[in-house]
């Protein structure tokens, strides 16, 4: 934790900037602003960051109708900086917004009230290679992959379907446990939980699943 | 249209016309009985200026009679029932009257026609108990006779009374060609009629619906291609070409007007349509403007003020509200546990300085009101009075059972450190749960931080069954 992580903070209104570089503690360190699409990919290409905190709706030039700036954002920059992870902030907490940018890269997604504490704790995260799910979107990966009507992965291998503990792992997150707490109540590691929610974060973003397909081509994400 | 000589009466009854305006337009749906009345000026009928005006007579006289409105379930129209309920007399007599009047210059088919359209319906009966899905055609009139098929015959008789005339127009016993004329055009007019009775007033009945208005349309088309053609290429066309021609030409306008009432329902539908079309482009422009502006300011508010604070509360009450509004769009909420819960949830960040996270898995068929409901209410309100700051809400409903989880990061408790005359869980939580058939355990939460509660009901059929 005590390592410095140099962060891009892209968001299109100044004050909202500002305020989380100021919330930001000091193991954070920001390197680069920008404002919308083509700042955005400019200053991330430039710095190379650890991590990017990539606002959701932002405006560009060129967005193609359907996707959201953010989304847009990773999917031009990223192949220039492989080292960067990149965690999406949002107002919104609706499943098409917040899915879209995951399976565009993002690492994760964290909303805009949560505070300056919390983004710097999911910054360190994203940066050390986990992935960051907020009770919500561990909620709705639960109702996508259908864990609620018993739908279990057979093989460990399988896209579409969560395994009976990455389901666990999911409700706990969705009750409001920590990481820490999910090791604790099912006597795994803290590093075991990690590994479980970052192989759902790949389900979630190569899954073909129709939940995840439907919205994603009416919007022609994919 | 045709109904111009009645702005005078209605000029002439004052406030009671302005007040039944919109009787007016419920009841005139259009061109029907302004056709009519048409038809009445073409036969040389002058409208009867001077005629009685018994309701407006009869309301400022009595008190006592029951007021001037047409009965929902009626014959027709409903207006002499509702004039023979209002001056007590029997309801033959009205009829007569009526038929009687009618002949000394058409006044009692003005008469008829001003009732008609001035007269409102009585107001809906309060529907029988458990009847709320019927309430509509409660409150919608039946009418009990088939007034567009009458208006078929009426015209066919009258194009056949016209045919039987013109066959001694043809054999020169007589010469009564005005008579003719206007015969013929009263049957173009009532086949007319017939087709926007049925289009205007049929239609959304139940009972009759699309496929009469069809069957009555074809009817009257029918009729009216006959009698076009009879008139251009009978025998009378060659021995006054003008009148028939004109006759002829009426007929085919005739076929136009029985389908032009079906072409300005399209339009209004189309128009409406459109309307709605604007409605929603509008709503989510402004949607996505306040998601960029105000939304992201609320949420910078409430990070800057501190989660609990009492401007961030404000702050995120406002942000759910606009939420709401912007995202349900005017589809009406079902209530069921979820909005419950939701809207409890945001009550309560309004009331104690706690914040709440409603996550929500499955399809929620559990209603709102119930004891799941009542118990995880009351949950959440312990969370939010003796723990606050964050509270997170977990619903997973599953084919077999609804689980709700409330955790709170407080300085957490035991059921069994309760002293027994405190109610709140023992009994609204626990009991509450165990009466109904579910389960409800009270434990602390993970890591020994605050308390977390976890109720479980099974599905409908495993206990109500």
């Amino acid at each position: 934790m005590a390592e410095l992580v140099r962060v891009v903070v892209v968001d299109d209104h100044s004050i909202f900037r500002s305020g989380l570089k100021a919330d930001l503690d000091d193991t954070v360190v920001v390197v680069g602003e920008a404002h919308d699409v083509e700042s955005a990919v400019a200053a991330v290409t430039d710095a190379a960051p650890d991590v990017v905190l990539l606002d959701v709706h932002l405006p560009g030039v060129a967005v193609p109708a359907g996707t959201s700036g953010g989304a847009e954002v990773i999917r031009r920059a990223a192949p220039a900086v492989p080292g960067t992870r990149f965690l999406a902030l949002s107002v919104s907490d609706r499943a098409e917004d917040v899915v879209g940018v995951i399976r565009a890269g993002a690492r994760g997604y964290i909303t805009k009230g949560s505070s300056g504490a919390d983004v710097s704790r999911a910054v360190h995260a994203v940066a050390g290679g986990d992935a960051v799910f907020s009770p919500k979107l561990a909620g709705f990966v639960l109702d996508a992959f259908g864990a609620a009507v018993g739908e279990t992965a057979s093989a460990v291998d399988e896209l579409d379907r969560l395994s009976a503990r990455e389901q666990e792992v999911m409700r706990l997150i969705a009750r409001g446990y920590a990481y820490k707490e999910v090791a604790a109540e099912l006597f795994i590691s803290t590093k075991t939980v990690e590994t479980h929610v970052s192989a759902v974060l790949r389900k979630l973003q190569l899954s073909s699943r129709h939940e995840l397909t439907a919205w994603a081509s009416a919007r022609r994400l994919l | 249209m045709g109904w111009i000589p009645d702005s005078t009466l209605i000029r002439g009854s004052g406030a009671s016309a302005a007040a039944r305006a919109s009787a007016w337009m419920a009841a005139m749906g259009s061109s029907a009985e302004g056709i009519r009345a048409a038809d009445d000026a073409a036969a040389g009928v002058a409208a009867d200026r001077t005629s009685p005006v018994p309701p407006v007579a009869a309301d400022a006289d009595t008190v006592a009679r029951p007021p001037l409105v047409r009965p929902r379930d009626c014959v027709a129209t409903g207006v002499a029932a509702g004039l023979a309920a209002h001056l007590g007399w029997p309801v033959w007599i009205v009829r007569a009257a009526f038929v009687a009047l009618t002949f000394v210059a058409g006044a009692g088919l003005l008469l008829y026609v001003w009732l008609w359209a001035f007269v409102p319906w009585s107001p809906a009966l309060p529907s029988a108990p458990g009847a709320a899905p019927g309430a509509e055609s409660a409150a919608r009139p039946r009418r009990r006779a088939p007034v567009a098929w009458l208006l078929v015959g009426a015209s066919a008789a009258v194009l056949v009374a016209a045919w039987i005339s013109s066959r001694s127009l043809v054999r020169a016993e007589a010469d009564d060609w005005a008579w003719w004329f206007q015969t013929t055009l009263a049957g173009v007019g009532l086949a007319v009629a017939s087709g926007a009775w049925s289009t205007f007033i049929d239609r959304p009945d139940p009972e009759r619906g699309p496929r009469s208005e069809l069957a009555v349309r074809a009817t009257a088309t029918g009729l009216l291609v006959v009698t076009a053609l009879a008139l251009v290429f009978g025998p009378l066309a060659a021995l006054g070409p003008v009148p028939v021609f004109a006759a002829a030409l009426a007929a085919v306008l005739g076929i136009g007007l029985v389908y032009a009432p079906t072409l300005i329902a399209r339009w209004r539908d189309l128009t409406g349509e459109r309307t709605k079309r604007i409605r929603e482009e509008q709503r989510s422009e402004i949607a996505a403007h306040l998601h960029d502006s105000v939304l992201q300011t609320l949420a910078l508010i409430q990070n800057r003020a501190g989660a609990t604070s009492e401007v961030a509360r404000i702050a995120r009450a406002q942000e759910r509200e606009l939420r709401d509004w912007l995202y349900a769009g005017d589809a009406p909420r079902e209530s069921d546990l979820v909005t419950d819960l939701r809207d409890f949830a945001s009550a309560l960040e309004i009331d104690y300085p706690v914040t709440v996270d409603l996550v929500v898995v499955g399809e929620s068929r559990e209603p709102a009101g119930g004891e799941l409901a009542a118990a995880a209410r009351e949950a959440m309100l312990n969370a939010a009075r003796h723990a606050g700051g964050e509270v997170s809400v977990y619903v997973e409903s599953r084919p077999d059972a609804v689980e709700v989880f409330v955790r709170d990061r407080g300085p957490g408790f035991t059921p069994a450190d309760i002293p027994g005359d405190r109610l709140g869980v023992r009994e609204s939580i626990i009991g509450r749960m165990r009466r109904a058939g579910g389960s409800a355990t009270v434990l602390p939460g993970a890591g020994g931080v605050g308390t977390e509660v976890r109720l479980r009901f099974p599905a409908e059929e495993e206990t109500r069954g």
